[in-house]
């Protein structure tokens, strides 16, 4: 099962953006993943067609199915 | 005189995701586009380390990437 934290954020012209994180730490801490929003958003390393990181608007985990077959 | 350019810098981290049948380490890459070109490497450092700390994959090299545009 390959799981992806998503983190969204909000950019200076209100558009979303998103980073991914694989293989995430299990359980999630709201808080550990808040601060490390925080200190994404205040390293003001990513600039967007809507300008820089603003604002922590949620995260999510998503799970993928993969099924690999043989095929002989 | 020709000259470069800075056109866009993107932040890759190489994360060990486990080790494969010849004990060699299993190596992924993630590349995190749109990127400020005027960043410092300690502001990468500090994207790095909230990205690090949210994934049970361990940290085994973090690149800055640069490309440049070649004009005549």
């Amino acid at each position: 099962m390959a799981k992806t934290l998503e983190l969204q954020f909000v950019t200076e012209g209100g558009n979303n953006a998103r980073l991914t994180v694989d293989n995430p730490k299990e359980p999630i801490e709201e808080a550990a993943v808040k601060q490390a929003m925080e200190a994404i958003i205040a390293a003001e390393v990513f600039f967007t067609s809507g300008g820089k990181f603003v604002t922590a608007k949620g995260a999510r985990v998503i799970e993928r199915n993969v099924t690999d077959y043989e095929l002989v | 005189m020709a000259e470069t350019l800075l056109a866009e810098s993107k932040l890759r981290l190489v994360f060990q995701a486990g080790i494969d049948e010849d004990s060699k380490p299993i190596l992924k890459a993630k590349t995190f586009g749109n990127v400020n070109k005027a960043v410092t490497a300690d502001q990468l450092y500090q994207v790095t380390q909230a990205v690090v700390g949210l994934t049970v994959d361990e940290l085994s090299g973090a690149q800055r990437m640069d490309s440049l545009d070649l004009l005549a």
